[in-house]
């Protein structure tokens, strides 16, 4: 008996580590494979090896090795950028919410992104340069998250009125009113105005290609600010799962939690739109795996949704350049072919 | 139940051995409706890059001395135009008013649900795929592909009217939303500008030659939901009850399903998306009319060809020589709205 006790007591802290670091190391020998491929393929196939010199002995009169770090190299790191940054916008939102169909896409973040870019480029080709050209491309990550957080936030404002609180039928419908209103303003602008089309019609269907060194620079900042701000509220953010008043009584503040971690998926979630246009449903598919391995305390789920939503984004951008090679589908498409069908299976799953 | 009847408004009006129960408050209700969209379309018909005043229009409608220029702007360039949004709106407004019946649910609309995007869906693989066939053959294929979006969401979600059946509408929109944008970026981008032009919701391209197929379509669907439409009116008592004062649910539930979708998916094929009519003219005819559904019915389908005429006009002159589509302006004023009818159900959903 005692034995047992022991052995109870000696194995139980060490699985519940083990079961983390297992599912990390499992998803990053995942990520290190499709980088590697990520990397490989193109219009010249490289092989792993090749790829993998590139990388830890650069060798500067190979052409491959050129090939990898000059031109590939930054549509990966982008890719990781903004796979991390929606897998944890993904997390925090379901996790303030307490609604699992709560997702970036579904919530107005990406559409408010595209209205807030587009209607600055609009105004600066009407009205005259507003701002130079490469303040305008720096500050894009700026805009496209303020675009991003207030139309969330009109999205959870009117969603949050009435006695029943943000139901997901609620959520899902004011995200889809106020989305089709800011698309259609969009649609409008650049109808009205094709130069601005030409500039953003490849960065509203959500893709990575054409991106720069500069706007990747310009997207960290806020990116790492939004993940310290993630960390910091995990512990916090596992109380409030508890129940308002749960928390309340935990001397946590339950408002100012919500607030700061819907800030801190504004951030994240604009440095991703920022970089990769409007990808969608990223965020809803990443926390749902996560969960379903097993991990429950925010302070594992968020860095793991970091890790899952960067290789589900870098498995989806090489999907999108191969599967109809060679033409290349926007990324967001190939997310959006994943991921909607966790969505209706999670709708189809409640209770009527 | 006469005296039921008088008070709720009906009354008997008998000619011969035709007699007919009517609601004059209706009656003037719609008669008030189309005078209106005679007005609409009579400006409609009038404005635009060549303005023509009223009796010239007026002229050349019954046949009479016109300049030829002016003949073919109106009866070739602006009447099927016309006549095109108010046969779809009018189609769109009656699916919407027959499906919030039938699912007892407010918020649905064919056209929330991905019939839009199923119809839009079958009716681009047929521009990409058989570029050969005319565009006769859209009215059927977009039916048949809204049809089938309508029965496998009603397979996924096994439920009408609950929230299950709007969550699952919207999630396989966006998938077929999604699956649209796969054709549009792999394929042919001289076919994709034919594709984008009629997606886009806007009416610009009306010809004469869709019309009358739609016309027919329109008429059937609308037969058969006035002809059920008392049924309806029973149906929203609860099954138990309507099985026992004698509808047949089963009949019922069939045309209040397959005439909308069917409906909606005909006048996306013609005019391409335009979304919110099926939402919004219901609620604007419960508000002017109310009472049974034949009424409702009837508002509603006014309602609906009055919003996209109107929307379709303002679209194309207010920011002349450049058009807004039509969808984009439903989707405008239809939106707020739509957040309206959701604040009002804040307590419940």
């Amino acid at each position: 008996m005692s034995l047992a006790v022991t052995g109870l007591a000696t194995t139980r802290p060490r699985r519940r580590l083990a079961r983390p670091v297992l599912i990390a190391s499992g998803l990053m020998l995942l990520l290190v494979g499709l980088a590697i491929a990520h990397l490989g393929f193109g219009a010249r196939a490289i092989a792993p090896e090749v790829v993998v010199r590139a990388l830890i002995a650069f060798d500067a009169d190979s052409f491959d090795h050129n090939v990898i770090v000059e031109l590939r190299l930054l549509r990966l790191l982008a890719a990781l950028v903004v796979g991390a940054g929606l897998g944890l916008t993904g997390a925090l939102i379901q996790s303030v919410t307490r609604n699992p169909l709560g997702e970036p896409h579904v919530l107005g973040l990406n559409a408010g992104a595209a209205l807030a870019v587009v209607t600055t480029l609009t105004l600066s080709s009407f009205l005259g340069p507003v701002l130079p050209a490469p303040a305008l491309a720096a500050g894009r990550p700026l805009v496209a998250g303020l675009g991003a957080i207030l139309l969330c936030a009109a999205v959870l404002g009117v969603a949050a009125l009435g006695r029943t609180g943000m139901t997901p039928l609620k959520v899902t419908l004011c995200g889809v009113a106020f989305s089709a209103f800011a698309a259609a303003l969009t649609s409008a602008q650049l109808l009205l105005d094709d130069q601005t089309l030409a500039t953003v019609r490849l960065w509203l269907a959500g893709d990575l290609s054409g991106l720069s060194y500069g706007a990747l620079w310009a997207a960290l900042p806020p990116a790492m600010a939004g993940l310290a701000l993630a960390l910091v509220l995990a512990g916090r953010l596992d109380a409030l799962a508890m129940g308002d008043q749960m928390a309340a009584g935990l001397g946590i503040h339950v408002a100012r939690t919500r607030l700061m971690a819907l800030v801190a998926a504004g951030l994240l979630c604009g440095a991703a739109v920022s970089l990769a246009g409007p990808i969608g449903f990223v965020g809803l598919v990443v926390p749902h795996v996560v969960k379903a391995l097993g991990v429950r305390d925010m302070r594992v789920v968020l860095p793991l949704s970091a890790l899952a939503g960067a290789a589900l984004l870098v498995a989806a951008d090489l999907a999108a350049r191969s599967l109809f090679a060679p033409r290349e589908l926007a990324t967001g498409i190939v997310t959006a072919l994943v991921g909607v069908p966790v969505f209706i299976a999670l709708a189809a799953r409640r209770r009527p | 139940m006469r005296t039921v009847a008088r008070a709720a408004g009906y009354r008997r009006f008998s000619a011969g051995p035709v007699s007919l129960r009517l609601r004059p408050r209706a009656a003037g209700v719609a008669a008030a409706l189309v005078a209106l969209i005679c007005a609409g379309a009579a400006f409609a018909l009038a404005s635009g890059s060549l303005p023509i005043p009223l009796r010239a229009v007026m002229a050349a409608l019954l046949g009479g001395d016109v300049p030829p220029e002016v003949a073919h702007v109106i009866t070739g360039v602006r009447l099927p135009r016309v006549v095109l949004a108010l046969i779809a709106g009018a189609m769109l407004g009656l699916s919407g008013a027959a499906l919030q019946a039938l699912t007892r649910n407010g918020l649905a609309d064919p056209g929330l649900v991905g019939v839009k995007e199923g119809a839009s869906l079958a009716v681009l693989v047929l521009i990409l795929a058989f570029p050969a066939l005319g565009a006769a053959w859209r009215l059927p294929v977009g039916m048949a592909g809204g049809l089938a979006v309508a029965l496998a969401v009603v397979l996924i979600a096994r439920d009408l009217s609950g929230v299950r059946f709007v969550l699952v509408g919207i999630g396989v929109s966006w998938l077929l939303a999604s699956a649209l944008l796969v054709f549009i970026t792999t394929a042919d981008i001289n076919d994709v500008e034919t594709a984008l032009v009629w997606l886009a919701g806007s009416l610009h391209a009306a010809e004469w030659t869709l019309i009358p197929a739609l016309a027919v379509w329109g008429a059937l669907g609308a037969g058969a939901l006035f002809a059920t439409a008392r049924a309806a009116d029973v149906a929203l008592l609860g099954d138990a009850a309507a099985t026992g004062l004698g509808v047949r649910l089963q009949r019922t539930g069939l045309f209040g399903l397959a005439a909308p979708v069917l409906m909606t998916a005909a006048a996306v094929s013609c005019v391409g998306s335009l979304g919110f009519v099926g939402l919004i003219a219901p609620h604007m005819a419960r508000l002017v009319v109310g009472g049974g559904q034949a009424a409702v019915l009837a508002a509603s389908g006014l309602l609906g060809a009055a919003l996209v005429l109107v929307a379709d006009t303002a679209g194309r002159l207010l920011f002349a020589p450049l058009q807004i589509p039509a969808g984009i302006v439903m989707t405008l004023a239809g939106v707020p709205l739509f957040l309206f009818l959701l604040w009002r159900r804040r307590d419940q959903i």
